[in-house]
């Protein structure tokens, strides 16, 4: 099954490049390393005594965050959340626990075990993501490795294979190596040889065979990195049949494949040992007392000297008088939210959409997957289910709570089914993957991001066209929002960031607003 | 507290009153167990009391009038409305009105009521003497003022969103609404809006439709 990549194939990809002239050169300038960063450290002067009440509006994480940091300093804070739980997109499924999902509520009765959860929201925490990472250590978070990226997850894709799942290691082992024949050959070719020296050219060519695992003649056929076929230990190993590179190129999962440690899921990925909302607990076990459940907020009123509040609690209207007000309330449901903000701003809230993220899990009678070889990690399919993760917690108990759908971008599509239609499809999706799958597993809870009481979405979208990037246009209605209305409000969240979709936006933004009430505040007392 | 379980959570946990004790004991768990939940929801997506949020294409309630609200939500829960694949608001609405019982539908209505209607903002720009001839059609049923009639089943149409108005007259127009076998007083529309000819005309039926408030 030796499938050389032909001639026209790699002249016709060589064409497709163009300009690696321009590249090298552009690359030359790409002499500068970023600075160090680290988390940021808050310098905040202690309030003026008759201006000290703060209201904070939701109780998310960047809530959480502005709640923990002014009540250090002195301010009195009191924390509004409509919601029966702080935390928000922070949310950690277990034992019976209410998925507030409107017109569909669950409760979850997963076993009442530590290990028995799952993180419906935010669960991996990169290492670039130093502040909330700094959080994690200051709150006395314990911290665990997250497995992202497991090669001896399965791959399954209808299109490839008559639909066989094969092993993540043998998909990434043979695309690489495919994709190292071409650039190899690319190399040797004259007009491409131009450019680099000779010594440049002997680097470049010994990575591209290590890559791909070539041969001495800049061929791949095939690679012992892709696991054994038999043996390999106490006999010689036999290495497995190489995969054809057009059966692999049916599929398209390859773009998720070899980029799943890139970015911010490259390793080494983190989360907090028992569940991500221990971060949560983290800070209302300092601020605990400051929040109010089940208030809904309902006006938000700014005023030369603060800001008026009116919310519902416990059926009966109230009021809230503060000298400031922090707002992770997300945008979409804000625009609902009676308020006086200036009209650019409210054209802002318009202007955000609001993702649909998808996630469903169910409890594993047994870890089967570890009788697999799966520790961890996620399988990837073209079903739309799309990922099954398997939890890095609880390796070898007899249980575990394993994810079988996520998707990020395309979640309305399960959103829409019934409960018991959603169900059904993610066992027939998982199924192609783990035949076994619907026999061990029992439970099942959904989280549809986009019905969920008091989120209605997933991330804030700011980008209309993901592939020219932020226009000139978005970045200014950003900066509207960002900015504090009458040094009293200030808006805060991952919404407000140019990266949502991460806990370290949401703290980042919350620091970022904390510094200018404390300019502000610094004025107002020189 | 709130005052009403629904029924899915009684099925499966019986009475409510056990439940009760745990939602105040949560200061540093993120979650109590069992939390009790209820049906009106309305709010967190049709805005603070009822007002709209056009984020969420969800219109004023408050204000609407009761035959007409409760036509809506039993055409909702019935999938008389929201049914169509491509209807992502009317779905949205209808997994809401899915689960609601007769009981519960009673006790929302009589919760409505309480909110105090607030005039919306202009959000359409259309020509409105265009949209005072199309009109002309439109009024034997909705009234010269718009004000609505309950005889014949049409409801007042000036008080609510503009957004929300063109948005009807396209699922008219479109079939999301008005075609369903059941649906008696939505097949009366379906012929109307073929009057309306376009966006534009829909646009400008809708700026005059909203100038007749008397706010
Ligand atoms: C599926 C998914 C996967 C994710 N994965 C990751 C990940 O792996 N790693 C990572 O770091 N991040 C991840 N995130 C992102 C992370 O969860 C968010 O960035 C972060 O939690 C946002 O916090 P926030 O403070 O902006 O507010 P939110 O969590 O949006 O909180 C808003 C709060 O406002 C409350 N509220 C709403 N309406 C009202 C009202 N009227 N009155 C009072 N309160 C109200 C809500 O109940 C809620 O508590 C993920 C998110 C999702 C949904
Ligand atoms: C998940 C969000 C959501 C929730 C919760 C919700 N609605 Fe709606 N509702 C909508 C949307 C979106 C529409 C517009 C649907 C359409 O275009 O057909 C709508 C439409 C309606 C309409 C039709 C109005 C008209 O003029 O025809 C009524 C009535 C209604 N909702 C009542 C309610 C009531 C009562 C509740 C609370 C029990 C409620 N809704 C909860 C989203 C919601
Ligand atoms: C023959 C009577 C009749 C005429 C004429 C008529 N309508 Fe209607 N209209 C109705 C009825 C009945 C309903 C309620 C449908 C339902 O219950 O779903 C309605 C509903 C509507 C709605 C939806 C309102 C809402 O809150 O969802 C709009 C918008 C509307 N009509 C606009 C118009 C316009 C514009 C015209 C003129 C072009 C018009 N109608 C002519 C009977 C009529």
């Amino acid at each position: 099954m030796n499938v050389r990549v032909k001639r026209r194939e790699f002249l016709n990809l060589l064409a497709a490049f163009g300009g690696t002239g321009a590249a090298l050169n552009a690359g030359a300038a790409l002499n500068l390393l970023p600075a160090a960063s680290h988390a940021q450290t808050l310098d905040l002067r202690s309030p003026d005594p008759s201006k000290k009440q703060v209201v904070i509006l939701g109780g998310g994480l960047s809530g959480l965050t502005v709640a923990y940091e002014l009540t250090k300093r002195g301010y009195d804070c009191t924390v509004l959340e409509a919601s029966h739980r702080c935390g928000g997109r922070v949310l950690t499924v277990r034992h019976g626990d209410l998925i507030d999902e409107i017109g569909n509520p669950q409760y979850c009765s997963f076993d009442d075990e530590p290990h028995m959860y799952f993180n419906a929201g935010a669960a991996r925490i990169p290492s670039s993501h130093k502040n909330i990472l700094g959080y994690c250590k200051e709150l006395g978070v314990d911290l665990e490795v997250f497995i992202n990226e497991n090669k001896s997850a399965y791959v399954q894709d209808d299109k490839m294979l008559s639909g066989n799942r094969i092993r993540n290691i043998e998909f990434t082992t043979n695309m690489r190596g495919f994709m190292a024949e071409l650039m190899a050959k690319a190399l040797t070719h004259e007009e491409l040889n131009q450019p680099f020296s000779d010594a440049e050219a002997e680097a470049l060519l010994s990575s591209i065979r290590a890559f791909g695992d070539l041969k001495e003649n800049d061929l791949y056929e095939g690679s012992f990195r892709a696991g054994y076929k038999s043996g390999g230990f106490l006999k010689h190993g036999v290495q497995k049949d190489m995969i054809a590179f057009r059966d692999l190129l049916k599929s398209r999962l390859g773009r998720q494949l070899l980029s799943a440690n890139e970015g911010d899921t490259g390793p080494i990925l983190m989360q907090p040992v028992g569940g991500m909302d221990k971060i949560i607990s983290g800070f209302l076990n300092h601020v605990g007392e400051r929040v109010k459940y089940r208030a809904i907020v309902n006006s938000v009123e700014v005023l030369d000297s603060g800001v008026k509040i009116v919310y519902d609690h416990d059926g009966a209207r109230q009021s809230f008088d503060a000298d400031y007000c922090f707002n992770c309330i997300p945008t979409h449901l804000m625009v609902g939210i009676t308020n006086n903000f200036p009209d650019d701003y409210k054209k802002a809230m318009k202007y955000v959409r609001r993702g649909d993220a998808y996630k469903a899990a169910f409890q594993a009678k047994s870890r089967f997957w570890e009788d697999q070889e799966i520790y961890g990690g996620i399988s990837w399919s073209n079903s739309p289910s799309r990922q099954i993760w398997y939890p890095s917690h609880g390796i070898h108990k007899s249980k575990g709570i394993v994810l079988a759908a996520y998707d990020y971008g395309g979640g309305i599509y399960h959103t829409q089914m019934s409960q018991s239609d959603r169900i059904e499809a993610h066992l027939s999706d998982a199924e192609k993957i783990h035949p076994d799958f619907r026999d061990n597993v029992e439970k099942p809870i959904t989280v549809a991001w986009h019905r969920m009481n008091h989120m209605l979405g997933c991330s804030a979208r700011w980008q209309r066209s993901f592939s020219t990037g932020w226009t000139h246009d978005e970045e200014k209605l950003y900066e509207t929002l960002r900015a504090p209305v009458n040094n009293r409000h200030f808006f805060i969240g991952d919404q407000i960031s140019m990266h949502s979709a991460w806990q370290e936006s949401a703290v980042m933004s919350a620091q970022w607003s904390l510094t200018k009430l404390d300019a502000y505040v610094r004025q107002d007392l020189a | 507290m709130p005052n009403l379980i629904s029924r899915a959570i009684r099925r499966r946990y019986g009475k409510p009153a056990l439940l009760i004790t745990f939602a105040l004991a949560s200061a540093i768990c993120v979650s109590a167990p069992n939390e009790p939940v209820n049906d009106r929801y309305c709010k967190t997506c049709h805005g603070s009391d009822g007002r709209g949020n056009e984020a969420i294409q969800a219109p004023i309630l408050a204000g609407m009038e009761e035959w007409y609200l409760i036509r809506q939500l039993k055409n909702y829960r019935g999938k008389v409305r929201g049914f169509h694949p491509s209807d992502e608001r009317g779905i949205a609405m209808q997994a809401m009105a899915n689960s609601l019982s007769d009981e519960s539908i009673r006790d929302i209505v009589g919760w409505i009521k309480t909110w105090e209607y607030t005039p919306p903002d202009a959000t359409v720009d259309g020509d409105k003497a265009e949209g005072k001839k199309l009109y002309a059609s439109c009024a034997a049923c909705h009234r010269e003022d718009a004000s609505g009639n309950e005889a014949i089943g049409a409801p007042p149409l000036a008080y609510q969103n503009d957004w929300y108005l063109v948005k009807q007259l396209e699922n008219f127009t479109n079939g999301y609404r008005g075609t369903h076998e059941n649906d008696i007083f939505g097949q009366q529309m379906v012929t109307m809006v073929k009057q309306l000819k376009d966006d534009t005309g829909i646009r400008n039926v809708v700026s005059y439709i909203t100038s007749l408030r008397s706010d």
